[in-house]
């Protein structure tokens, strides 16, 4: 802690053995500012920005991008910039999401040949009622999540389309390409019926209605023995495979067609979310309605035109869900279809495309092809569909924006923890204050005393005792030049009762003419010990600070 | 036709599925949340009573009891899994519905997995006479369904009334955000609601176990049924949806006699829908100002 301060002025007389004072170690009067400015939060060396590969790219081919037709849409949305630090041209994909469909889609197509042979047969069951599902649960996500109409009737529509259809192939003999255009006749009647009372009805009033309707069906078809009450389900409906396969192609072929129907509900969920109608609806979400109306946006109508068109193409995927199946079954009235399919929704998150396909994967996935594991496969699908409600704000594809909102709540927690407020003024005395010189004086002068007062020790004190004038060591000089610079107001002299006999220690007032105060009564009987004594109360107020 | 048949079945159901009706209704206007999960509450209770008849005894106010207690513990799970959790979250309503709808996939896959897919059924409450009453004809068990239906919803109306557990539960209705501010804790008034039309799904369960039986699946159709007639009479109006059941007993009694059993739902919603045309928010309607849904 102490080293020895030998006075350099003893080199005046090299006769005497020089002046030795014991005094600090040196201290850098850089430490309170490099302590009170040091970054001090921790660090993370992942995660904490949107990490974007910087593909190299040509300024030339900056307007030579591959645009398909129709469109003057670009295959993939890349945002092009100019380097200045490597003074080279930057691309970024700012957008995804086409590739991930690419690498899906070839999954997708590759999958018969990838599947183990003992589970071939279930799995492309299972893979062809996920095509037709996932293309129901994406019109179905327009109505919902579009239209933001809480239809839960949507495979109602389906049954009713199947059943029509079917009933009318039985009858007519029609060939199997009918079957959708007949559903889609029916989809669109009874989409016309249920759309009446969302006209009127707003949420959850129509969410029960529906429900009631899905229940209505489903004990009409049980009961009626027109459509096949006896052999639980209308059946005998064409199919559109060629009678030649065998059972293999026919199921390969069936997943085939199935896939081409999802990617057809793709195609209308892109081309009804992502153009006029959803532009239209997007403006005017939930409780805000009143809003887009005075803007002049007819939302009705676009939520209207949104429902009846994805009736159509449910009714259609009905007609096709005939075709497929040969029939239909009152299953898909039922309250299980129903939960299961409101699971697939919710599981992949609702108002998005990849939401349903995904959803739709994990929930036939599980209903399908995990057939041994009975009725605990629903537990498991009931029990995802709760955790993703409880903890995800939208679905497993929100994890991402859910995970970076609560990263950044986080953070500016911890932010306002760590916030240092400079103890030298309020906020609000900050904004008052004229002199904005003043703020910066006052941060400036508590992290001076703050470092001055890390110097106040027994040595230095010491030392000022035994020699209160002339040269000191270079902490107590720092300590005395700080005191010396301080304002009038209130500084502390030695006032002279009597020359050599009596000193005391006053306080100056500061003010011309008035005069200073008396602070204590002892007198000191010599000039030394008065500067100590001064010197101690100085330094016993910059301590109390 | 036999009008006292008709009769009798009309006062029976209504008296039942008001039961049933004003449970979601009370849960709706108060908590937000459609309870979609009050099957399953059924299909439990309905368990709960048939497990106290087999291991204690057949007697009637045991077996009803143990259908009333199990309600209010289903209800009380519901709650704390479905609303405790995500009742501050946004986007709450779809999510609470949600909930429930997985609470109900799961707690009735269990109910199957444990007691097997075979109907339980309870043992007559109410005896086997029947009385004649103005030349109408009522069997003793629809007698008794209906005058402890009666009886035990005029006293948790009168419980709602003139308690201060009521009182809060009413606040709630009202407004749930001043409720809040005043003081009126949500989740404590929530498990109270919950217990209660828990326990309220009970007793419909254990009265209409003569009807549906036990079963794992034997509470959706009640729960439509109670869903329609909440939704009929306005959600959160306890008058409305007596109104409504009176209507739609009346309805199914006459339609099962007219013409026939299939075309009861049919008929009962075209009334329903017909009546949500002309008022959107039900027959009493108050919701307006009750709860921004």
């Amino acid at each position: 802690m102490s080293r020895t301060w030998i006075d350099p002025l003893s080199g005046f007389e090299p006769e005497k053995a020089p002046r030795e004072v014991a005094t600090n170690d040196y201290l850098s009067p850089q430490t309170t500012w490099n302590e009170t400015t040091r970054f001090k939060p921790k660090m993370y060396k992942v995660g904490r920005l949107n990490f974007f590969y910087k593909w190299p790219g040509h300024g030339g081919h900056l307007w030579s991008r591959t645009r398909y037709w129709p469109t003057r849409r670009r295959v993939l949305n890349i945002g092009g910039t100019y380097n200045q630090k490597t003074m080279r041209r930057e691309k970024t994909i700012l957008d995804k999401r086409p590739i991930w469909w690419t690498i899906a889609f070839a999954a997708f197509l590759l999958m018969p040949f990838a599947v183990p042979g003992d589970l071939w047969n279930t799995v492309m069951t299972a893979a062809a009622v996920f095509g037709i599902y996932a293309a129901v649960n994406l019109c179905w996500m327009l109505i919902i999540g579009t239209a933001g109409i809480y239809s839960l009737a949507s495979y109602a529509v389906v049954g009713a389309a199947a059943y029509g259809a079917t009933y009318i192939a039985i009858l007519t003999g029609i060939p199997w390409w009918m079957l959708p255009l007949a559903g889609a006749a029916i989809g669109l009647v009874f989409g016309v019926i249920i759309a009446l009372p969302a006209m009127r009805l707003d949420g959850f009033y129509y969410a029960l209605l529906t429900l009631g309707v899905v229940e209505l069906g489903r004990v009409y078809v049980i009961q009626s023995r027109v459509f096949g009450s006896a052999t639980g389900g209308l059946y005998g409906a064409p199919s559109y495979l060629p009678d030649d396969l065998s059972q293999q192609d026919q199921l390969l072929y069936g997943y085939y067609a199935s896939l081409l129907v999802m990617v057809a509900a793709l195609f209308l969920y892109r081309f009804v979310n992502g153009k006029r109608l959803g532009r239209v609806l997007r403006m005017a979400p939930e409780k805000k309605e009143a809003f887009a109306e005075a803007c002049g946006v007819d939302y009705r109508r676009a939520r209207v035109s949104v429902f009846l068109l994805s009736s159509t193409a449910i009714g259609a995927i009905g007609g096709f869900y005939a075709s497929h199946f040969g029939g239909a079954s009152p299953n898909l009235f039922s309250f299980d279809t129903l939960l299961l399919a409101l699971a697939m929704l919710v599981i992949g998150g609702i108002g998005r495309s990849e939401g349903a396909v995904a959803g739709t994967a994990i929930v036939v996935f599980i209903d399908r092809v995990l057939i041994d594991w009975g009725p605990l496969r629903f537990v498991l699908i009931g029990l995802i569909m709760l955790l993703v409600v409880l903890f995800l704000r939208d679905g497993l594809f929100g994890i991402k924006p859910q995970f970076r909102a609560w990263r950044d709540k986080k953070k500016s927690e911890r932010r306002a923890t760590r916030a240092e407020k400079g103890g030298e003024m309020l906020p609000e005395e900050a904004t008052e204050t004229e002199n904005k010189d003043e703020i910066y004086y006052r941060r400036f002068d508590k992290m001076q005393r703050d470092f001055i007062k890390r110097l106040v020790t027994n040595e230095i004190i010491e030392e000022h005792r035994s020699r209160p004038l002339g040269q000191h060591s270079e902490a107590l000089d720092r300590l005395l030049i700080y005191f010396r610079r301080q304002g009038q107001v209130d500084k502390y002299a030695i006032l002279v009762t009597e020359e050599f006999k009596a000193y005391r220690i006053v306080a100056l007032s500061g003010h011309r003419g008035t005069a200073p105060r008396v602070v204590e009564d002892k007198v000191y009987l010599n000039p030394n010990e008065a500067y100590h004594a001064l010197f101690l109360r100085r330094v016993q107020d910059l301590l109390e600070t | 036709m036999n009008w006292s048949f008709v009769i009798a079945n009309a006062i029976t159901l209504a008296c039942i599925y008001g039961t049933l009706a004003i449970g979601i209704s009370l849960t709706w206007s108060s908590l937000g949340l459609i309870n979609m999960a009050y099957g399953f509450i059924f299909a439990l209770s309905g368990y709960g009573a048939w497990l106290a008849s087999q291991h204690i005894g057949p007697y009637t106010p045991v077996v009803m009891m143990a259908g009333i207690l199990t309600g209010v513990l289903g209800g009380v799970f519901v709650n704390a899994l479905a609303f405790i959790p995500i009742h501050d979250k946004p986007n709450y309503q779809l999510r609470g519905l949600i909930a429930t709808l997985a609470i109900s996939l799961v707690g009735n896959q269990v109910l199957l997995w444990s007691f097997g897919p075979r109907a339980k059924s309870l043992p007559q409450l109410f005896g086997a006479g029947s009385v004649n009453i103005l030349g109408v004809v009522m069997t003793a068990d629809k007698i008794g369904a209906s005058i402890s239906a009666v009886v035990l919803l005029t006293l948790v109306l009168m419980w709602m009334r003139s308690s201060r557990r009521g009182l809060e539960i009413r606040a709630m209705m009202m407004n749930p955000h001043a409720a809040s501010i005043v003081g009126i804790g949500v989740r404590q008034t929530s498990f109270s609601v919950m217990a209660l039309t828990g326990g309220l799904a009970g007793l419909a369960s254990v009265l209409l176990a003569q009807t549906y039986y036990v079963a794992p699946f034997s509470g959706i159709t009640p729960m439509v049924k109670g869903l329609s007639i909440a939704l009929m009479g306005g959600l959160g109006s306890v008058p409305g949806a007596v109104i409504g059941a009176v209507i739609l007993g009346t309805n199914e009694a006459f339609t099962s006699t007219l013409l026939g059993g299939q075309y009861v739902l049919i008929t009962q919603f075209l009334l329903i829908i017909l009546i949500l045309l002309i008022r959107p928010r039900g027959i009493a309607g108050i919701l307006d100002k009750a709860r921004e849904a």
